[in-house]
């Protein structure tokens, strides 16, 4: 159901922005010359973007599904391309534990896509714990940057 | 005390021979009252080591190194303190024969020794022959006497031989003399497995993965090496045989983590994800499955199993937060054992007892090493304002544990006694983290 949702709001908020832009044109038309062709649409300016949890969570909050729908949307610009995902932990807490974290990290942005009709053929995951930080700092800043899922084309 | 010489010259007679042929059973009963005393934690054995002696003086460089390496072993096992001898201990009798010399004990008890070890060294050829005494300094009694013979090359493992005896004499138990331990070292961003001494001399490299080799774990016999690998971008579980080098890889899809022997066993268990959730499996050497061991949508990493293999202590989430939990493999229940913290894991059982070392992250974000028993009771905390101090790992005698520490900024290996007490680095030259001290064989 959340998938069909996403992907509902994937498809609708573009749309809306055509008939909004369309609606505005029809106005505009009373003699006026003939209008120039209405522009193509841009090129998709979506990007793979990471996707950041909180401390010991691999649960995806707002931020995080949008970062996915995007996301999603470049999966579905870029039909031949197959993804990485890597799952990553902040340096706290134990390298053991971390490995396990990360990777259930990688497997949740992954289902996210799956459910966003993303085929499964096109995603991996692997985790790499503690073992490979963003920010080699060692604050919160820094921690909030490596606590991610980090998309890689292949 | 109350024995005539002569009796004394033929105990030691039979006792060169006893110890030669039939290791040290003649002196079992006369040491038991020190054997209750190191149990009891009582205060170190004060010790009086007299440099051994040499007839020939060009052997004087052999019995130097012996010295040390006998005291740094002592100092390393934490049962003894090391007094400095006094002047005149050997006062007479035959003075290159070890037992039958006059032993001053009334300059021991003036420097409160309660134990006198001094010796003879001797060489032939290239074999060097060592020819121990040991005294109870309070009572005049010789405790052992005992011949070693090595090459002059390997002092030591012969200054070692020598240590395990002693040890063995004051708590009835092996000792640490011939384990290794197993860890990761890291050098210019580059992680492979070493094997050292227990005290970290002569650390070698036995993984060769183009540095990325993570936590070792040594099976019960010290054959076989087990640890986590990346091969082609992927995690990938090696078994390496170490005695001909030949790797089992086990690369079933998804991670594999922490590796760890089930005693009295060739089987590990490790965390699979292959089945779309991280489980903890039992894996033959051969890299198959035997069995699965645990079946629950949480995490569940990290397992340690009891002495006789039939318990395991493991980390889950499934209460939420990371917790250590026992399962007990004939009946298949699971208890939780710690509910103090949210951050409990990195657990390890130890070899002798119902003790279980681990790690918690605590509010002040350092993480400590706890100890508590396999029940529940007894929580201990090990470690106090040392940064993180984490995987621990125990001695084969269960007398002490290795871990890694940050304290002193970067990544390194200590040891401390079982209590806590006695925390000291392992002066390893880089990072190192991980450790895994071998089991006796």
């Amino acid at each position: 159901m959340k998938s069909l949702k996403n992907l509902f709001k994937v498809l609708l908020v573009p749309s809306m922005l055509f008939f909004v832009g369309c609606g505005c044109f029809e106005d505009a038309v009373v003699e006026a010359p003939p209008p120039p062709p209405p522009p193509l649409p841009p090129p998709s300016v979506t990007e793979l973007g990471d996707v950041f949890y909180a401390f010991d969570s691999d649960v995806l909050d707002m931020a995080a599904q949008n970062q996915l729908d995007e996301n999603v949307q470049w999966m579905a610009d870029n039909p031949e391309a197959s993804v990485v995902i890597e799952g990553h932990c902040d340096e706290r807490g134990t390298y053991e534990y971390n490995m396990a974290l990360g990777e259930r990290r990688a497997e949740s942005a992954k289902s996210y896509l799956l459910n966003a009709g993303v085929d499964p053929v096109r995603i991996q995951t692997v985790s790499y714990g503690e073992e490979r930080p963003f920010d080699p700092g060692h604050d919160e800043a820094a921690w909030a940057k490596n606590r991610r899922a980090h998309f890689v084309v292949q | 005390m109350g024995i005539p010489r002569l009796t004394l010259s033929r105990i030691a007679f039979i006792v060169v021979w006893c110890m030669v042929f039939i290791p040290s059973t003649l002196f079992a009963e006369s040491v038991k009252e020190y054997i209750r005393i190191t149990k009891a934690g009582a205060s170190r054995i004060p010790l009086v080591l007299k440099p051994i002696d040499v007839k020939k003086s060009g052997n004087g460089k052999y019995a130097q190194g012996i010295d040390l390496i006998i005291k740094d072993g002592l100092d390393f096992t934490g049962l003894f303190a090391i007094i400095k001898p006094p002047m005149n201990i050997i006062t007479g009798g035959d003075l290159y024969q070890a037992g039958k010399r006059q032993i001053n004990f009334a300059a021991l008890s003036s420097v409160r020794a309660e134990v006198y070890v001094g010796g003879v060294l001797d060489r032939k050829g290239k074999t060097l022959e060592m020819d121990m005494e040991v005294y109870d300094a309070l009572t005049g009694r010789i405790l052992m006497r005992r011949l070693y013979q090595g090459k002059r090359d390997e002092l030591r493992s012969l200054a070692h031989s020598f240590c395990a005896d002693l040890v063995r004499l004051f708590t009835g138990k092996p000792s640490i003399f011939e384990s290794k331990i197993a860890f990761v070292l890291q050098s210019a961003g580059k992680k492979e497995v070493y094997l050292a001494d227990f005290d970290g001399y002569g650390a070698k490299p036995v993984t060769n993965t183009k540095g990325f080799a993570v936590t070792p774990a040594l099976s019960p016999d010290g054959r076989q090496l087990a640890y986590l690998t990346y091969t082609n971008g992927l995690p990938d579980l090696h078994i390496k045989d170490l005695s001909n080098q030949k790797i089992v890889s086990v690369t079933r899809k998804g991670i594999k983590i922490d590796p760890s022997w089930r005693n009295g066993s060739l089987e590990l268990a490790t965390t699979f994800s292959f089945d779309g959730n991280q489980e903890l499996y039992l894996v033959r050497k051969d890299g198959t499955i035997s069995r699965r061991l645990t079946r629950h949508s949480s995490i569940d990493v990290s397992p340690t199993f009891s002495p006789n293999g039939k318990e395991m202590a493991f980390v889950s989430s499934r209460h939420g937060s990371p917790q250590i939990f026992i399962r007990n493999l004939n009946l298949g229940t699971v208890k939780r054992l710690t509910f103090k913290g949210k951050y409990n894991t990195q657990p390890a059982w130890s070899p002798v007892g119902d003790k279980i070392a681990f790690t918690a992250m605590q509010k002040n974000r350092e993480i400590n090493i706890f100890t508590i028993n396999a029940d529940g009771t007894g929580l201990r905390q090990l470690t106090y304002g040392a940064r993180n101090n984490e995987s621990p790992s125990w001695s084969p005698d269960g007398t002490m544990i290795v871990f890694s520490s940050n304290r002193g900024g970067s990544e390194k290996l200590y040891v401390m006694n079982a209590d806590g007490r006695n925390q000291r680095s392992l002066k390893l030259a880089g990072e190192q983290m991980q450790p895994c001290w071998s089991q006796f064989r």
